[in-house]
């Protein structure tokens, strides 16, 4: 084992007898992340069509099912029909704090049962309890963070009442958005990474999802829901959600 | 684990790889289709070119400033409540990953792909610690009940066939009756593993890349192993070379658009998952520990060596696909943890030139690599610099010596260099048939086996300039 | 490009000197069909790039000091395969950037070409008559392929040439096998290569496979002979008759 000093050390006197390549110099950053990513989400607000679109065909292209409401009211159908269609009773949702809306009413209409994420960390008998609910419940639903049209990807992060395992765990998962998480480009997202660390977070992780999970480790044949959910469905809801 | 022995001279064990016929065909389909989805995403992707050259200076630069970026990342993961260690050698990193164990009573570990793990022989070491070590990349679990290595950087097991994978299933999970069916086969491996998400104790993975700025760990992944690893377990380590930091999130962009198209000609992996440290306090699930362990393992000494631009490398495999000696001998020929154009030099870094004084010559030197290479590592150069500290450091056998200092000196003297002609004119007689060589004697001879060669000409160009000349007189 | 006479000097390279003579023939008769006064200055033997791509580079050094003195007063230098235009271009100067002849280098590099870069775009030449009549197929060789970014000039040629129909050949990107002593070093991989090349080349339909580098055209031809095949190797200068 080495120490910190000593690995550090080590690294200073390569460096001090290397000389450069060439001449480098790493990406510029944006001095100030939130305002640039104000203005993305301002500038794209006013061509979302577009972009939906966009995001629409790469989310099709690598396996994903766009669905479009017109308000959030009209979530709860389409996720009782996936249900329904895939032999689920029940489903696991992120908190309501966290969807922007609040799902088990509608979804009961639909005779659905919807067990919600808590906001807060349960204790240890709880949360045992809730894994096996998690790990055996066919259908996840979720809220998006950012739809990244360039390669119809979302992006979720973690925190209290929004865990990491209802868009892993289940077979099928369903993430609810509307315009405003719609992004163009890998590089705007980068300025909302830079934006997001300048907060305090209250999740640890960052999760970009493109499509169901695959592998094609077997004489490259590619099969879908290898760990993760074979199916991703997107709802895209017209209203925005927290009108 | 079956490892390749290392005492079969290498062209015994590429000739070996050369008469399976399966590994033959699997090579080629696997790397034919990885090379036409490459071509086809950055076909369609014109900003691709001047990323990759951005990519490659963000690598050089964080090297001009490693130590920096480092400590910041450091800082950064510490703060958030992981820890960081350091680890000079294999041994060191092993110890490292066993003591954690030890301490947090792991008797399971699950194990998201890493080649970085592959190469500190990891897995030997938990188990013999009596901590079970389980591979949930379904590649990396097929050789792992198989008690194999694997033979591709992204796609372990390329060199199994559907059926041996289904006889693999049935033995060492004993069920009867697997089919030899993909999707099949894929779900069984779902369900098996999927329990031992739920149990492990500890999740391990390798990173592909740690942002400075933000303390955040990068995996890069298309199954889910790597989100169940980094979710279920309570503790999680991460295995990493310390030249996979890169500065900030606006770096890391650069090098997502570029990497997958480069491995697998997909614009994004299915996951990329970006970890800052253990879980916060109010999430209900996430590791409880997190651990990032910086391993050195010969990657410092090449800041100032000849092989400093290995260090840039994505590992992505691209350069495998495109190689025409990856492509006719596989993976486990090359007999080390790295595989391919890439894996010589990496070789080479991890265990000193003498590892390579074969391997170093396993190429044409045709460039297909570098061209290939996402962050444009010159291998090519790189290949030539090992064969001369090689040569320089008597590495290579004296009777080659001999035949190119030979030829050296020949080279040297033009008035018996065209002597040679008429010496050779008069030797090659005995060889030619139909205006061929069709034999040669000693090392010649292994052209002439599969190879006929031109004879010396009757008259050589400088015969034929000369006599030309004195005709005009 | 070029309008008054040239001269220009020709670099015959080691092999093309021992082995490939009437590819040397060919090209001084076209180039003095095409106005150019050539050269061959004396003492020539080799670029070095055998000893050099083998680790020898205090070997490859001194052959380097010759060939640069040698071809010092030469206005153009016209080689004729593109794995020697890329040692005199990309590795001699690099080799003897630290010895007197440093500048000398960096001036034999700037004005050697290959011989189809030579034609096209020093002497602005694109179409010629042939010596062949039908279908051939061209093999980009590493060297001139990655080495100095050309797939065009002879292309361009071959397109251009009377009574000849190129096909494209597939995977003529992908390296032939030679390597240089790749190819005795690890016979077997270098002649599993060639082995695909050949099958590619086969496929085309081609009465011949056209390249641009003895090295090349030294492993195609050995396959294509030993398999007793009816289609040849051949280096492009010998398709060329004169300019039209």
């Amino acid at each position: 084992m080495s120490t910190r000093a000593e690995f550090l050390g080590r690294i200073r006197a390569q460096i001090a007898k290397a000389p450069a390549l060439f001449v480098a110099a790493p990406s510029l950053r944006p001095a100030l992340p939130r305002e640039v990513a104000d203005t993305i989400r301002r500038e794209i607000a006013e061509r979302w069509p577009a972009t939906l679109e966009r995001f629409q065909r790469e989310f099709e292209r690598v396996g994903g099912v766009l669905h479009r409401v017109a308000t959030v009211d009209e979530v709860p159908a389409v996720v009782g029909t996936l249900a329904r269609e895939r032999g689920a009773s029940s489903v696991i949702a992120w908190h309501p704090s966290a969807l922007g809306f609040d799902p088990a009413a509608g979804l009961a209409g639909e005779k659905i049962s919807c067990h919600l994420m808590p906001d807060a960390r349960p204790d240890e008998a709880a949360r045992r309890g809730l894994r096996e609910t998690i790990a055996t419940t066919p259908l996840g639903l979720t809220g998006v963070d950012l739809a990244l049209a360039e390669t119809g990807t979302i992006i979720l992060r973690s925190g209290p009442g929004r865990p990491r395992s209802t868009s892993l765990l289940p077979a099928c998962h369903v993430a609810v958005f509307d315009r405003t998480a719609l992004v163009e480009s890998l590089a705007q997202v980068s300025v909302f990474l830079e934006s997001w660390h300048t907060e305090e977070a209250s999740g640890a992780v960052i999760n970009f999802i493109t499509g169901p999970s695959r592998t094609a480790d077997i004489e490259l044949t590619l099969t879908r829901g290898v760990h993760g959910p074979k199916e991703v469905h997107a709802v895209f809801v017209e209203r925005l959600i927290h009108d | 684990m079956s490892e390749v022995d290392l005492r079969i001279p290498f062209r015994e064990r590429a000739d070996k790889a050369l008469q399976d016929g399966f590994l033959q065909q699997a090579l080629t389909i696997a790397t034919t289709k990885f090379i036409d989805l490459q071509r086809e995403a950055f076909g369609e992707f014109p900003e691709g070119d001047a990323l990759r050259d951005r990519a490659r200076s963000i690598k050089e630069a964080t090297l001009q400033r490693l130590d920096y970026y480092v400590e910041q990342l450091v800082e950064n993961v510490e703060r958030l409540g992981g820890h960081v260690h350091f680890a000079t050698t294999p041994e060191d990193a092993r110890r490292i990953v066993l003591d954690i164990a030890s301490r947090t009573g792991a008797r399971m570990a699950v194990k998201s792909k890493s080649m970085a793990t592959e190469e500190i022989h990891l897995n030997e070491a938990l188990e013999a610690a009596g901590v079970s070590p389980v591979e949930t990349d379904l590649g990396e679990y097929i050789i792992q009940l198989a008690h194999e290595r694997p033979s591709h950087i992204i796609a372990p097991a390329i060199h199994k066939t559907k059926g041996q994978v289904a006889e693999l299933f049935a033995r060492e999970l004993g069920r009867p009756d697997v089919p030899a069916d993909p999707e099949v086969l894929t779900a069984i491996a779902r369900v098996e593993l999927r329990e031992k998400f739920l149990q492990a104790d500890m999740g391990i993975t390798g990173a592909n890349f740690a942002v400075a700025d933000t303390g955040t760990v990068v995996l890069v992944t298309n199954e889910g192993n790597g989100r169940m690893v980094t979710t279920l377990p309570r503790v999680h380590v991460a295995v990493m070379g310390v030249e996979k930091v890169i500065p900030s999130m606006t770096d890391l962009a650069v090098f997502l658009a570029i990497l997958a198209k480069s491995a697998t000609g997909q614009k994004l992996s299915v996951y990329t998952t970006l970890v800052r440290g253990p879980r916060r306090p109010a999430e209900l699930e996430g590791p409880d520990e997190f651990h990032l362990v910086l391993l050195d393992n010969g990657r410092i000494d090449q800041i100032s060596g000849t092989l400093r631009e290995a260090l840039y490398c994505l590992r992505c495999g691209a350069c495998l696909n495109v190689c025409p000696v990856y492509r006719n001998i596989g993976g486990h020929a090359y007999g080390h943890t790295y595989p391919g154009p890439i894996g010589i030099l990496l070789t080479a870094m991890l265990n000193g030139p003498g590892s390579v004084k074969d391997l170093a010559h396993a190429s044409s030197l045709c460039g297909a690599c570098a061209d290939a290479c996402p962050v444009r590592i010159d291998i090519p150069r790189m290949l030539i610099e090992l064969r001369k500290e090689v040569e320089e450091k008597k590495i290579a056998p004296w009777s080659e010596r001999v035949v190119f200092g030979a030829l050296g000196w020949l080279l040297r003297h033009p008035r018996l260099f065209r002597l040679s002609a008429p010496v050779a004119r008069a030797l090659q007689r005995p060889f030619v048939r139909g205006g061929r060589i069709v034999r040669l004697p000693f090392f010649l001879g292994e052209w002439t086996r599969t190879r006929d060669l031109p004879p010396v000409a009757p008259a050589t160009f400088s015969e034929w300039w000369a006599s030309r000349t004195e005709r005009t007189r | 490009m070029a309008d008054a006479p040239v001269r220009a000097a020709l670099m015959i390279t080691c092999l093309g000197d021992m082995l490939y003579p009437d590819v040397g023939v060919a090209i001084v008769r076209l180039l003095e069909k095409l106005g150019v006064t050539v050269e061959f200055p004396r003492g020539q033997t080799c670029c070095g790039l055998p000893l050099f791509n083998s680790g020898y580079h205090a070997e490859a050094r001194e052959l380097a000091e010759r060939l640069v003195t040698i071809f010092r007063d030469a206005p153009y230098v016209v080689v004729p395969s593109g794995s020697c235009a890329w040692m005199v271009k990309h590795e001699v100067p690099g080799l003897l950037k630290d010895t007197p002849l440093a500048a000398d280098a960096l001036r034999l590099a700037a004005k050697s070409y290959e011989l189809s870069q030579f034609l096209v775009r020093v002497l602005g030449k694109t179409s010629f008559t042939g010596r062949v009549r039908g279908r051939v197929t061209y093999h980009d060789s590493c060297h001139l392929l990655r080495g100095l970014h050309e797939s065009a000039t002879p292309r361009e040629i071959l397109a251009n040439l009377e009574g000849v129909e190129l096909v494209e050949l597939p995977g003529h990107d992908e390296c032939c096998g030679f390597g240089g002593s790749f190819a005795v070093r690890l016979p077997e991989v270098s002649t599993a290569i060639l082995d695909k090349k050949l099958a590619n080349v086969e496929a085309t339909g081609a009465t011949c496979v056209v390249a641009c580098d003895a090295g090349c055209l030294m492993q195609m031809s050995g396959g294509l002979t030993r398999r007793k095949s009816p289609v040849r190797a051949v280096h492009l200068a010998e398709l060329l008759e004169d300019a039209r």
